[in-house]
Parts: C-alpha cells; sequence; structure tokens
C-alpha cells in the first residue's frame, strides 16, 4: 500500500509585497505517494523551482498548506528522508566529491567510513568516481553537476528533488544520466520528482506535471479537465 | 552616473561589507591620529616641563676682581635674559643663639645677601615658612639646629671680623638648595655635593654693610639669572641652545664670571629621553597601528571573492577594466571618507575620555597635521585594500576565473616560506639583540654634557625582524598543522564536531590559507596587546622599585643636620599606629682619595626589617650574605663598582676614608676593608656611595646621630607620613617622605612621556584590536562563505552540526592565535625591555606579568568570537532564499 509523502492542499507562494509583489505558485494542490516518478514540466520562471522548495521544506508557504504524513513535520525532512539535487552548482567548495557526497549521511548519523563507501557506490553510477578526490572548484559544470546528483541519493532518501537535473548535460548524456537517476531512485526505493523543460526527459516518468505562471496542473487535473 | 548606482548598490546590498570595510579604516585612523598627536604633544611639552623645574637658569659666579656692576650689565644685557639679580654668598665659621639661658652653636655655613625682588623674581628658590617672607631669614635646618625662631637673636661668626649679631624675622625652605649651594666651574667629586647645614639669608643692604670687608676668599657674589623660555620644543634642541647661550655669555664676560647653567643640566637629562619618546612610539605604538592596517586589509580582503564575481558580471556586461577600477575607487573614497570621519571623532572622544582633553595636548596646528595625516592613511589604506586587489584581478583573471564561486585558496607556497625568510628574519633579529644585549650596550647614549645624542638605529632592527619573522613563522605554523596535521585536527575539534570532526578538519585543511590569516592576525593582535602589556607593567613595577630606592622605605623621615635627627624620634614613631618596624640608619659623607661620596652606617642585621634588601643590590645577587659578611667584618665597607674599578680594589683590602669627626667638625682618615661591592641602597645616589656598619662609623667619629630614619608600615604610607609629621612638628628640620607619593612623581616623569596615559590608550586599542581581530574577521571570514553554510543547511545540518564548524575554526583562531602570541608577545616585550632598558631605572631583574589584563584580553577574545560565531549561526538557522535562489 503506497504512503503519502507530500499532501498540498491550495499552496501558495508569493514574494515582496505591494505592487512589487510576485505570485510564483498559487493554488497547488497534489500529493506524492512512495515510489511515484513526477516530471515536473514547464518554462523558465514558471514556479518549477520554488515549488521544489516548498516540498523540500526549504521554503513556506505564505497561502495554503502542506505536509508530509508518511515523514513527519518539517524539522524531520532534512537530512534523510527528503533530499534535493539543484541547478547550479552546490558543492561545498573545501570538500572532495565523495566527501560531499557523503555528507547528508553523516548528517543524518551514520559513520563516517560507512558513508563514505556508500558515496563511492553512488558516484560510481553516476560515472564520476573518477572524481572522488577532486575539489569542486576542479570539475566541469556537468560533472558538479552528476556529483549534486549522487549527494542528493545519499542517506538513503524517500523523496529526492532534482531541479533540472540534465540541463548542463548534451543530450546522449543527459540521457545516460536520466537512466542513472532512475536506476538509483528505483534501487533506493525513493520517489523521484523531476523539474525539467525537457519533453524527452520528462517523457521518461510516470506522471506529467506542467506549470505555468505559478499554476499547477497534475496529471490528475489534466484528466479531469 | 554609474558610480553613484553602483555605490548606492553597495550601501543597499552591502551594507555589512561597507561598515566591516569603514569599522577597519575607522580604527587604523584613529589609533594613528590618537598616538601620533598624543606623543607630539608629549615631545613638544618636555622643554616647557623640563623648564618649569627650574627656579635659577643660570648662576654666574663673578671672578675675583670683577667689578660686579660691569658683570651686571653684561649678564643683563646678553641675548635671552629676562632678569638677572645680584646674590652675596659669605662663609661663616658658626652661628650662635642663646635659648633659655641655654648656648647653642653650629658648625660653618654660608650667609646668603638676597635682593629684595629676588622671591618674586625666582619664586621657586626660597619658600616662607615661619614669620616674614623678608629682612633677616633662617633655613629650616639651621633654625633648628639653634633651636631659634621667629623674634631670636643670633650671632653670626664672620672669618677675620667680629661676631655680628641680627634679629630673625622668618623661617624659609630651600627646596632647590642642592643647585643654590653648586661649585661653580669645579671638577665634579672635588668639593662637597651636599648644601651647607647651616643658611641665614640677609636683605642684601644688610650683607653688603656686614662683609663689605670680609676676609678674601670668603665672599663672592653670583648673579642668577632667569632667561626667556622661548626654546625649542625638542630638549636635544634646547639644550645646544642653552649650552651656545651659555658660552656666549662667558665669552661676554671675558673671564670675569663662570656659569654655573642649571637649565642646560635639567635639559641634558630631558633630551634623552626625548629619544626614548620617540622609540616609544616605535616600539608601542607604530606596531599597533600596523596591525589595525593589516586588519583593515584583512576584512577588505574577505569581500574579495564576492568583489571578483560582481566584477566578473561587470566583465560580461561590456565593462572596461578601467571602468572596473574606477568603480573600485569609488568605493574605496566612500569607504575612506567614513573610515577617517568615524576614526577621527572616536579620536578626540578617546582623547576627552584618557586626558580629558579632545586634542591630547597639542597645539592646533599640530592636532590638524596629524589629522591630515591620518586622512591621507586612511585614504591610502582604502586604495591599498580594495582598488588595488581590483585592479591586479581585473589585469590576471580571466572573467571565468573571477565568476567561480569560491576558491578554495590551496596554492603553492609562499616564494618566502620555500626560502624560510621567517627562519632567516628570526635568525637575524637574533643575532642583533644577542650583540647589543652582549655588549651591555644603550640605544640612547647621550654623555653629560656632550651636545651629540648618539642612537644605536642599527639595533631597533632586532624587534622589527622579530615582528615580521614571528608573523611569518605564525603563517607556517598554521598551514602547516592545517596542512598535515588532520588527525590532530579531528581529534581537536571531536568537541564540537562531534560525528562531523572528519569532515570539519578535511574542510579546515582545505581552508588553511584563510584561517592561517585569521590565526597570524589574531597571533600578531594577542602579540602586541600582551608585549605592550608588559612592558607598562614592568614599567610600573621598577617605578615601584624606583621609588622605594629614591625614598629608602614605605616611610623615611631625612634631616641634613649632622647632629642627626632629634633624640628619641625612633621610639616615639616605633609606637605610632601603623608602623611595623623602623631602623635609623647613618648618612654622612666620606672621601675616598679625592671623591667625596655618600657614607651610610647600617645595622646589616636589621635594616631589612623596615626596607627590602633587593639581591640585585648587591654584586654577586646575594644581599643576605652580602650583608653578614659586613655584620660580620665591624670595619667592612661596600663600595661601588666605579670605586673598585678606579682604586683596584680586592676582597680584604684596606680602604683609608676620610669622616668628620664630632670632636672638631674636621676630616679624618679611618681604615675600612673592603667587603663587597652595592650597586643600589635605599636613599643612595645612583653613582658611587658607600656602606658600612653603624656601630664602627660611630665608634671612630664620635658620633651615632642617625641622619635617616626607615619606617616599614602596616597601613597607608601617607597616613604614617602625616603622623610622623605631626610627631615632628614643623620646625624639626626633618623631611618626611612616603613611596606613594614618590611613586607618582616617578610615573609622571620619564621626565615627559605621560607613560600612565600611553597605558591606558595603548591597552585599550590592543583590546579593540584583538576584539577585532578575532570576533570581525570570524565574522566576515563566516559571512563569506554564507553560501557554503546555505547550502549545508538545505542538506539537513543541524545548527549543532553548523556550529561544528563554525566553533572548530574560531577555536583554531582563537586558541592558535593567543597561544603563538603569548610566546610571541613574551619575547617580544623581553627583546623591548632589554633595548630600551634605558627607560627603566632600575633596570628590571624579570618582566611583570599583568595578569588581570591578560584575563581581560581572553575575555574580550572569547566574547568577540562568541558574538560573531552566535550571530552567524542565527544567521544560517534558515537558509537564505535569495542563496537558494540561486542554486
Amino acid at each position: 500500500m503506497p504512503e503519502t509523502l507530500v499532501r498540498a492542499d491550495a499552496l501558495g507562494r508569493a514574494y515582496g509585497g505591494g505592487g512589487a509583489r510576485v505570485i510564483a505558485v498559487q493554488g497547488a494542490t497534489f500529493t506524492v505517494l512512495t515510489g511515484d516518478t513526477v516530471a515536473l514540466a514547464g518554462p523558465s520562471g514558471s514556479g518549477k523551482s520554488t515549488l521544489l522548495h516548498l516540498i523540500a521544506g526549504l521554503d513556506a508557504p505564505t497561502s495554503g498548506s502542506i505536509s508530509w504524513p508518511a515523514i513527519g513535520d518539517r524539522g524531520s525532512l532534512r537530512p534523510g528522508p527528503v533530499a534535493m539535487a539543484f541547478q547550479g552548482p552546490s558543492l561545498l567548495p573545501p570538500l572532495t566529491v565523495a566527501e560531499n557526497v557523503a555528507l547528508p549521511a553523516i548528517l543524518g548519523g551514520q559513520d563516517e567510513s560507512e558513508a563514505t563507501a556508500a558515496a563511492l557506490d553512488l558516484l560510481q553510477m553516476f560515472e564520476v568516481d573518477a572524481l572522488a578526490d577532486k575539489l569542486p572548484e576542479e570539475l566541469s559544470g556537468g560533472q558538479s553537476q552528476r556529483a549534486g546528483l549522487a549527494r542528493a541519493f545519499s542517506g538513503s532518501p524517500r523523496l529526492v528533488l532534482a531541479d533540472e537535473p540534465t540541463g548542463q548535460q548534451d543530450s546522449a548524456t543527459g540521457g545516460r544520466l536520466l537512466d542513472a537517476i532512475l536506476t538509483v531512485a528505483a534501487l533506493a526505493g525513493a520517489a523521484l520528482m523531476v523539474a525539467t523543460h525537457d519533453a524527452s526527459v520528462a517523457d521518461r516518468l510516470a506522471a506529467h506535471w506542467t506549470m505555468r505562471d505559478g499554476i499547477l496542473r497534475t496529471a490528475e487535473q489534466a484528466c479531469s479537465a | 552616473m554609474l558610480g553613484l548606482t553602483w555605490l548606492a548598490g553597495l550601501l543597499r546590498r552591502r551594507t555589512g561589507r561597507m561598515i566591516g570595510q569603514a569599522a577597519g579604516v575607522a580604527l587604523a585612523v584613529l589609533l594613528l591620529a590618537a598616538l601620533g598627536t598624543f606623543f607630539t604633544a608629549s615631545r613638544a611639552s618636555m622643554t616647557s616641563q623640563a623648564v618649569r623645574a627650574v627656579p635659577v637658569d643660570w648662576q654666574v659666579q663673578i671672578s675675583p676682581g670683577t667689578p660686579e656692576a660691569d658683570a651686571s650689565t653684561v649678564v643683563a644685557a646678553a641675548a635671552g635674559v629676562t632678569a638677572s639679580l645680584p646674590v652675596g654668598y659669605a662663609d661663616t665659621s658658626g652661628l650662635t643663639s642663646r635659648n633659655a639661658g641655654t648656648v647653642q652653636t653650629t658648625g660653618p655655613g654660608v650667609v646668603l645677601g638676597v635682593p629684595p625682588d629676588y622671591a618674586t623674581t625666582f619664586p621657586g628658590e626660597i619658600r616662607p615658612l615661619v614669620g616674614a617672607a623678608d629682612g633677616v631669614l633662617l633655613a629650616q635646618q639651621t633654625a633648628a639646629n639653634l633651636g631659634a625662631s621667629v623674634g631670636s637673636t643670633i650671632a653670626i661668626a664672620r672669618p677675620g671680623q667680629s661676631k655680628t649679631t641680627v634679629t630673625v624675622a622668618g623661617v624659609v625652605d630651600l627646596p632647590a638648595a642642592d643647585s643654590l649651594f653648586q661649585s661653580i666651574g669645579v671638577a665634579p667629586g672635588t668639593t662637597p655635593t651636599a648644601p651647607p647645614d647651616n643658611v641665614v639669608l640677609l636683605p642684601q643692604a644688610m650683607w653688603n654693610t656686614l662683609f663689605a670687608h670680609a676676609a678674601s676668599g670668603t665672599a663672592s657674589t653670583q648673579i642668577h639669572v632667569q632667561l626667556s623660555h622661548d626654546l625649542p620644543a625638542d630638549p636635544g634642541a634646547a639644550f645646544t641652545d642653552v649650552i651656545g647661550r651659555a658660552k656666549n655669555l662667558e665669552a661676554d664676560l671675558a673671564g670675569g664670571g663662570l656659569i654655573g647653567n642649571n637649565l642646560a643640566a635639567q635639559l641634558d637629562g630631558a633630551r634623552a629621553d626625548a629619544i626614548y619618546a620617540q622609540m616609544l612610539f616605535l616600539f608601542l605604538g607604530l606596531p599597533g597601528v600596523i596591525i589595525a592596517a593589516l586588519l583593515a586589509g584583512v576584512i577588505a580582503s574577505s569581500g574579495r571573492e564576492r568583489r571578483r564575481r560582481e566584477q566578473a558580471l561587470l566583465r560580461v556586461r561590456g565593462a572596461s577594466p578601467k571602468r572596473i577600477v574606477r568603480l573600485a575607487t569609488t568605493e574605496a573614497i566612500l569607504v575612506a571618507i567614513v573610515g577617517t570621519v568615524v576614526g577621527l571623532i572616536a579620536a578626540t572622544a578617546v582623547g576627552r575620555i584618557a586626558f580629558g582633553t579632545s586634542s591630547f595636548g597639542a597645539t592646533t596646528a599640530q592636532g590638524l597635521i596629524w589629522a591630515a595625516i591620518a586622512v591621507v592613511f586612511g585614504l591610502a589604506l582604502s586604495v591599498a585594500t580594495i582598488v588595488l586587489p581590483a585592479w591586479r584581478d581585473v589585469r590576471t583573471l580571466s572573467v571565468r576565473e573571477a565568476q567561480a564561486s569560491v576558491t578554495t585558496g590551496m596554492g603553492r607556497r609562499p616564494v618566502w616560506a620555500r626560502v624560510y625568510l621567517d627562519v632567516i628574519f628570526l635568525g637575524l633579529g637574533g643575532l642583533i639583540y644577542w650583540q647589543a644585549v652582549k655588549s651591555g650596550y644603550q640605544v640612547v647614549l647621550a654623555p653629560e654634557g656632550v651636545p651629540t645624542i648618539s642612537v644605536s638605529y642599527f639595533t631597533l632592527l632586532a624587534p622589527l625582524l622579530f615582528w615580521i619573522g614571528t608573523a611569518l613563522l605564525m603563517w607556517r605554523i598554521g598551514t602547516a598543522l592545517l596542512r598535515r596535521g588532520r588527525g590532530w585536527l579531528r581529534v581537536a575539534t571531536r568537541p564540537f564536531a562531534h560525528r562531523l570532526a572528519g569532515v570539519v578538519a578535511a574542510s579546515m585543511s582545505r581552508q588553511r590559507r584563510g584561517l592561517s590569516r585569521g590565526l597570524v592576525l589574531m597571533g600578531l593582535t594577542a602579540s602586541f596587546a600582551i608585549s605592550v602589556a608588559i612592558f607598562n607593567t614592568t614599567y610600573a613595577s621598577q617605578s615601584r622599585v624606583d621609588a622605594q630606592l629614591s625614598n629608602g622605605a614605605d616611610v623615611t623621615v631625612t634631616t641634613a643636620a649632622a647632629a642627626g635627627l632629634p633624640a628619641g624620634i625612633a621610639d616615639a614613631v616605633s609606637k605610632l599606629p601603623g608602623v611595623a618596624a623602623i631602623q635609623p640608619m647613618q648618612h654622612r659623607f666620606a672621601y675616598v682619595g679625592n671623591d667625596l661620596q655618600d657614607l651610610y652606617g647600617v645595622n646589616p642585621a636589621t635594616i631589612g626589617q623596615a626596607t627590602s634588601m633587593s639581591n640585585a643590590f648587591f654584586a654577586g645577587g646575594d644581599a643576605a650574605q652580602t650583608l653578614q659578611t659586613l655584620a660580620a667584618t665591624p670595619n667592612g665597607v661596600l663600595v661601588s663598582e666605579e670605586t673598585v674599578h678606579d682604586f683596584q680594589l680586592q676582597p680584604g683590602d684596606t680602604v683609608n676614608l676620610r669622616l668628620q669627626f664630632a670632636s672638631d667638625h674636621a676630616y679624618h682618615q679611618v681604615p675600612f676593608t673592603y667587603v663587597g661591592v652595592a650597586r643600589e641602597f635605599p636613599t643612595a645616589p645612583h653613582d658611587s656611595f658607600l656602606v658600612t656598619n653603624a656601630d664602627y662609623v660611630a665608634q671612630t667619629t664620635g658620633s651615632s646621630a642617625a641622619q635617616v630614619l626607615l619606617i616599614r608600615t602596616d597601613m597607608s604610607p601617607p597616613t604614617v607620613t602625616a603622623e610622623v609629621q605631626r610627631l615632628l612638628g614643623p620646625a624639626s628640620g626633618a623631611t618626611v617622605k612616603d613611596i606613594v607619593t614618590e611613586q607618582q612623581i616617578t610615573l609622571s616623569g620619564l621626565t615627559a612621556i605621560d607613560l600612565a596615559g600611553l597605558t591606558k590608550l595603548e591597552l585599550v586599542f590592543a583590546l579593540l584590536l584583538a576584539a577585532g581581530a578575532s570576533g570581525l574577521v570570524l565574522a566576515l571570514g563566516l559571512a563569506e562563505r554564507r553560501r557554503t553554510f546555505a547550502i549545508a543547511s538545505a542538506l539537513g545540518a543541524k545548527r549543532r552540526q553548523l556550529g561544528g564548524f563554525v566553533w572548530s575554526e574560531a577555536a583554531f583562531v582563537a586558541v592558535g592565535g593567543l597561544t603563538l602570541g603569548a610566546l610571541a608577545g613574551w619575547w617580544i616585550a623581553q627583546v623591548i625591555v632589554k633595548i630600551l632598558t634605558g627607560v627603566f631605572d632600575p633596570p628590571p631583574e624579570h618582566l611583570s606579568v599583568p595578569w588581570a589584563y591578560l584575563t581581560g584580553l581572553l575575555v574580550a577574545v572569547g566574547a568577540a568570537i562568541a558574538v560573531a560565531g552566535v550571530g552567524m549561526l542565527r544567521a544560517t538557522r534558515k537558509p537564505s532564499m535569495a542563496i537558494l535562489r540561486d542554486l
């Protein structure tokens, strides 16, 4: 029986006030269950990243509500149950790639040596194990993004949120990277939500959600419409 | 226009960075302006301070045969002379007074003939005590010797003439008796240096009548001169000026007179102090300014990565390198303006708080000059820390490199590290120091009476090389620890980082450049604070020793009368409340060959009960042993090193001294045995003196009279002093002094540097610098890595885990910096104290450590770090959305 990882009801997020008020997300209602793989498609600036931040508990809604029934309250989301792979370079500069990938697991209480061994396995799956001892400043944008994805799967998360994971890859490499993401997510039993503007990426995932001007349309909503 | 927009953006978006940079510049400007103005004011007041203490500038001894009127005319016409009055000096073989049927007779003395307006022209020379201020006046001690008071009739014995009688109108004190009765034109040490026991002051007309036919060689005239005190501010220049004027007058007198140059003698002592004042500025002030400048540099450089990225953005948008440098210059000018204005306002506030005057006692012109220097310095500092790096980045970095988010800065070892420049500097500094200490030199050599001063500037290189070498060595140690000691770091950071210790150690190891920079700055500020505090405490402690040496004991009663202190006074004083112990001591004079020296007759077994007998007082460094030897040799004598050298003495040698016998007041030979060397002794002068057994002196001279009473107190010395003064009464002729008052005189002296004020200034600045270096640098360093902390927080790092990173880094900088700084500060204080040994009197045997201040320093650093760390952790409690949106 799948569990409900995320439940949102009329979720909204606005920035600023008065005339400068910008509504990034409005009225989003959805659920994410264990085992879901969701593509969140939409053009740049449509609110995809903001929605991922809200789901990850990194940001708080200004309207509506969001809960994580199978996980707990906002404070228990990270490190562990919910992880996020960012679009831009997000590795910690003074740590090596392996140390970066092992960090969430260590933050979650795992022993350092075990976390490092697991990190090396993840790096291998994302084909960057040769870079384990490199520092972030020595990596290309694509390599950095792969390492960031490997880090998102560190510490056995139940839900991984990936923001434009193939954005800095050519199409062939991007395809292979998506294979790796899906494989690792399946092996880990993690639900997956991928924000992308690339239709070919979205097509590989089970559910298709779209966002436009901050308004979310889930697969069910699309069907019922 | 773009410049203004850019500035407005910086003020809105980079407020913290701008405030930090301006604060760094303000601190450096504050320090430079305050110390510079203070030292200039101190130096400028040296001459006026020295001159103020001289009651009569010149005493012109008219040569026999020269008409007084002619000499007076020449003197009055000499350049710079504002007043001149003739004073008659006549010998008397004794004074007699009758009191209630008894006759009191004194030994030889001097009768002065004083013009009517003398007291108003030279106000410091005669101080009325009892009765009239003019007419026939008796010196206080003479009145005591004769038992005379106002209205008494005394007889003056005139050599070659009949006795004459006069009626006493008042009793006076002669505060400057030493210079008043100096022997002019006589080689030092050939005549008694002590003023006469008996002095009578007569109105000039009466003196002229009484001594008009004085026997040849028994009466003479001096012209006392007051000079215009419009002298150069620097005592050295003033000394040369006054010497030149005196020589010029002597040439005009053409052998008709010799000048006793009291003013030059006073300036002679002050000119070495002027050089020492410069040294103090160099050693105790300038390092602080340099550290403040370094702090400003580090603060500015902590925003360098972000500035690089901003500049890269501008370049992408088409801004030319010239425009980027112009924008950086605009930022630097704003920082300089805000920093210097705040710094100068703070300097005036500090002056008002520390000295009660915002100008530190300087003139408006001096204040403006230093303000201008500080403004230029602030501007240069801003340009050096903001514009230069921007210019270098534009020239050397590609846009891609500049955009790289954060680099760990682990490059190759710097050139200086590869050639071991730190070790070379420390070695050279050590060599220069060793050479200097070995040869027992003085950095400032101002031989008495010689106009030129020799300053060994080469030796000053030693502390400079130590400072630079120490800073570089701290860097080497810091980077080596972080690079190679990861295992050690993991253990050391475990209390803060727990399971994350390995990650934290790895992170710190790769940020070694930034952390070492913080460590060096912390170490330098700590070493500056510690060395300044140790120097100042050692100085204060030595001034206590000096006060004890010059005062003799907690409270000292002295008389110059050969008859000694009033009978029974010792017993009476011993019964006073607050008196713990007393010791009488004889103070006589004795000829060693032709050299007249002070002689102290003591009871070696008990002298230590009333005053401290330091090991440093005696050659061989063992006071107990030396006094035991003296006690075991009844006719033993301790002499100065100079005497041992001059007379080639060996222990056990007989030394024949000539002492004044009570029976005929004449000097007779008495054999003594040389048993040891005394370098210092309570109340004794700094040069030659003798210490011997009081019993032997009493037995050979026929007088056991003690001229000094040393008192150890167990309550406030000034309180006991008041009690003793009350006991003695006003006419005893004895002087009572206490150590507290004496130390105040010493501390306000160095004759011109207000070391208490300087200490306050420097210690407060040192605290500010240390707190700034620890707190501000840590805060800015952490702030620059807000992005890193935001990512860690987004990954799920809890506040405690982020604290692991923050507190581990803070502990490394604080503990490492303070430890290395303490070692360096102690060593540099040692070097400075040795090099500036001339400032101390006597030189210290060991350094004095100001534990209370050092505890305060630790608390200030700890508080600054705690505030910075807690602030940073508060800021990272929730990851910044602005940062996360960029990810």
